[in-house]
């Protein structure tokens, strides 16, 4: 039986031994060079599965790359960073923010020495009161930051000494982490609110928009500029209130501009978009809401526009230009507006006036001596507002005279880098044909003129200026030590 | 029908003060309602701005409405002004459109269907541009309403339009409230107040304080649409109307005033003839007459001022220019002298020194 079983073993192995030879060609090759070879094959698909990889990873990076037509790069990448995580700041930009540091404690030091002194007199007192509170927002950042830096310090002796505890290094080493990201945290808020800042941003605004250069074109673009803003206004929540100024040189008188656009299309049975022709060269708007001078301050400039105007014959391509003026809201203290300095003049009848006339002129016209500026409203039925409405629209414009000479004399870096601000400087192109607009400023495209006239993607081009604002404050901030 | 109904129950002009009060007693018959409150028989008419729009017009009626407006203004030229000192083309223009603006009730651009809603019909459109241009009514009582500082304040025949110069006893008021604490939870008079102005503007200075103001006038008329315009600003609480001639109504305030203005008439009679049209033949005349010399009601305001304010209490008057504001604070400071200080003399914005002020010693 057992000699059978090895009789049927032989018979199984007589076959495969048989088609071997039969195959003859494979005679040289052994079972172990067969593994070799489908291993090398299986290596072969890793190689190239690799390589696909690679491929698909350098066709996605594109995506990362700025948009061809960012002339600063710096800024896109910045902004992705500083959203993950507090940007690590410079050692140069670390030391001087020290010593600033320093300077403020030694100076909160010396203020409540003097303030514990009982001779101090009452002004001194009010005036160092004053001092301190001011630096009392800095001072309290400085106190938490110090805080923070012992508590890092502490941990990093606490790691030294329990190199060999495994448990309480990791413990130590992720409060390190927690620390240290919180320490630059409080280093960002404590460099920007040392930053110089705009005591403008949180102000209402007013809007002015005037027909440059071009014509009829320039006057239609102005009237698309405005309702830009108007759009873009609505958009935030903010509130658009149409203010028009009749100013000294111009004749006649304006009301709303939604009344005179209804009693001219009545009159002239004309398109609307032809109407701002024959209406005005100029119109205004208080725009009122949260941070909103902040987010438009930039508009201030030329706005080119090249387009085939709807008055055009030919389908030529006209530019024309509008310029764009935001104004910081002021109240009276602000520009500390005197009663001496301004000259109020009403409609004169020329009679008694009181109960002697009926009257329906309710014109007003503010003039301010010292610098001639000369505003006339008239649109509203009651001259109390027809004078506050004048009185809002001079504090905006001298406080706006002030604040412009405060920033010239403040750095010269700022001017070049940012721009004026002031309404002649070229800042924006909105081309119709290629349906792009372009900001000057910071080189940025947006390939969409539609949406922009929307009033939708104007953040596209403000975010961008506000961020630009931030790094040349920083670079202001350097420099100056 | 509320034109008869006001009409009805429009004033009868008396040149003097004395029969100013013998009216005031004879009108007590036509109105049976106590003297404390406001009369119910007379109901105020309803500014053209605040009516229901329930006509509708075409654009294209409108239009012709509008061209043929604007060529009756044309047409006026400086008529007006050349005759006395009225309105001109360009003024009147503005008016027309006012009156468009509180006619039409679709405020928007986008005009679709060729048609707009209005709150009175086309022909009564023109018929109220007639009266404004033929029969010179005044454009306030054309669109029964008057703007006045921020407020919007309804008038009709037989009430007096508040003028721009009086917009300013507000502010003085307002000044002066800001500096005198014992001002602020006191009781204010507005003496002839007609549609009530002085003492909602005063009312609105004292929101947020325990002031309160007590407004009289000699009219019935006066006070039904004072009291509307003080229900239309939700100063009911703040602000008490009594009908009656001058300190009539305020017996029970004797000495405890602590503020006192007024806008009373002030023109001298023999000025009424050459008043502008507006004023001469449409406005009351009761508001308007001062009296020989303009200063009837002037010097009995002195004269009450003295015995109505308490101590350090304040008052305002208008006046009809230089002259009569010289001659008040003669006759306060020779005839009543002892009883007030910081006499004071106030311009308006034309320059002309228009108003008095002062405090009770």
């Amino acid at each position: 039986m057992g000699f059978c079983s090895g009789s049927t073993t032989d018979d199984h192995e007589s076959p495969h031994k048989t088609e071997k030879r039969s195959c003859g060609t494979l005679h040289f090759i052994s079972a172990r060079q067969i593994e070799k070879a489908l291993t090398m094959r299986f290596h072969g698909n890793f190689i190239i599965c690799r390589y696909l990889s690679r491929l698909r990873n350098q066709f996605n990076s594109n995506f990362e790359f700025p948009l061809p037509n960012f002339r600063h790069r710096a800024p896109f990448f910045l902004r992705s960073y500083s959203a993950e995580v507090p940007a690590q700041l410079s050692p140069e930009l670390l030391n001087i923010m020290e010593q600033r540091l320093s300077a403020i404690e030694y100076r909160t030091s010396c203020l409540n020495n003097f303030l514990n002194q009982p001779e101090a007199s009452p002004s001194e007192y009010a005036r160092a009161n004053k001092e301190l509170r001011k630096l009392s927002g800095s001072v309290d950042l400085i106190k938490e930051l110090r805080a923070k830096q012992k508590e890092i310090d502490g941990l990093k002796s606490l790691m030294a000494e329990c190199s060999e505890d495994k448990d309480m290094l990791n413990m130590a080493t992720e409060e390190m982490g927690q620390a240290v990201e919180e320490e630059r945290k409080l280093q960002n808020l404590l460099l920007k609110s040392l930053l110089p800042k705009d005591d403008a941003d949180e102000r209402d605004c007013i809007l002015e928009v005037r027909a440059g250069t071009g014509g009829e074109e320039a006057s239609l673009f102005a009237m698309d500029i405005f309702r830009m803003y108007e759009k873009y206004a609505l958009e935030k929540g903010w509130k658009f209130e149409v203010v028009d100024i009749a100013q000294s040189d111009h004749k006649g008188y304006k009301s709303t501009m939604h009344w005179n656009l209804l009693l001219a299309r009545i009159e002239f049975h004309l398109a609307t978009d032809v109407l701002w022709t024959i209406l005005s060269q100029e119109a205004s708007a208080a725009i009122a809401g949260d941070g909103v001078f902040r987010k438009l301050k930039f508009e201030s400039g030329i706005h080119r526009v090249q387009r085939v105007p709807v008055t055009e014959k030919s389908g030529r391509i006209h530019t024309s230009a509008v310029s764009v003026a935001i104004l910081p809201q002021a109240d009276e203290v602000d520009v500390q507006l005197k009663n001496e300095d301004l000259r109020i003049d009403t409609y004169r009848s020329g009679g008694s006036g009181g109960q002697h006339a009926n009257t329906t002129n309710s014109a007003v016209r503010v003039t301010h001596i010292p610098t001639g500026i000369m505003i006339t409203i008239q649109d509203e039925r009651s001259q109390h507002m027809n004078k506050a409405k004048a009185l809002k629209v001079l504090c905006a414009k001298l406080y706006e005279m002030e604040r412009l000479r405060l920033r010239s004399s403040r750095s010269k870096l700022r001017l070049e880098q940012i721009g004026s601000g002031d309404r002649s400087e070229r800042i924006r192109t909105y081309n119709f044909p290629q349906g792009r607009v372009t900001d000057h400023r910071v080189g940025i495209t947006y390939h969409s003129v539609d949406d922009v006239m929307q009033g939708e993607n104007l953040d596209v081009f403000i975010d961008a200026l506000l961020l630009q604002e931030e790094m040349d404050a920083m670079a202001t901030f350097s420099s100056s030590q | 029908m509320n034109l008869t109904l006001s009409s009805v129950y429009r004033p009868y002009s008396f040149p003097t003060l004395l029969k100013s009060s013998s009216f005031s007693t004879l009108s007590r018959p036509f109105c049976s309602s106590a003297l404390s409150s406001p009369p119910t028989c007379v109901k105020p008419q309803v500014p053209l701005f605040l009516r229901p729009p329930i006509y509708s017009t075409k654009l294209c009626e409108l239009k012709k409405w509008h061209d043929w407006a604007k060529g009756v203004a044309f047409s006026i030229g400086s008529t007006f002004v050349h005759s006395d000192n009225g309105r001109d083309s360009s003024i009147l223009f503005r008016e027309m459109k006012w009156l468009m603006e509180d006619a039409v009730e679709d405020h928007s651009m986008i005009v679709d269907d060729e048609r707009v809603k209005m709150r009175i019909g086309i022909d009564e459109l023109y018929c109220l541009w007639k009266q404004r241009i033929h029969e010179r009514r005044p454009f306030q009582y054309v669109v029964g309403c008057e703007h006045w500082r921020d407020l919007v304040l309804s008038v009709q025949e037989g009430v007096l339009i508040p003028r721009p110069e009086t917009e300013l006893i507000v502010d003085f008021v307002y000044d002066v409230v800001s500096e005198n604490e014992d001002l602020k939870s006191g009781v204010w008079a507005d003496l002839g107040t007609g549609s009530g102005a002085l003492a909602i503007g005063i009312g609105r200075v004292l929101r947020s304080e325990g002031g309160r103001v007590v407004a009289t006038d000699l009219s019935p008329v006066a006070v039904a649409v004072a009291a509307y315009n003080v229900q239309r600003y939700c100063l009911q609480d703040k602000i008490e109307l009594r009908e009656g001639s001058w300190f009539e109504p305020l017996k029970d305030m004797e000495g405890k005033l602590v503020g006192l203005v007024s806008n009373p008439p002030y023109i001298p009679s023999k000025d009424i003839s050459g008043l502008q049209a507006e004023v001469g033949r449409h406005e009351p005349r009761v508001a308007l007459d001062g009296g020989t010399d303009g200063m009837d009601a002037l010097l009995h305001l002195c004269d009450g001022a003295g015995l109505m304010l308490k101590p350090g209490g304040f008052f305002a008057f208008e006046t009809n220019g230089e002259h009569q504001c010289r001659a008040l604070v003669d006759y306060m400071e020779n005839n009543r002298s002892g009883s007030f200080c910081n006499l004071e003399i106030r311009a308006d914005f034309a320059g002309i020194q228009r108003f008095v002020m002062g405090f009770h010693q």
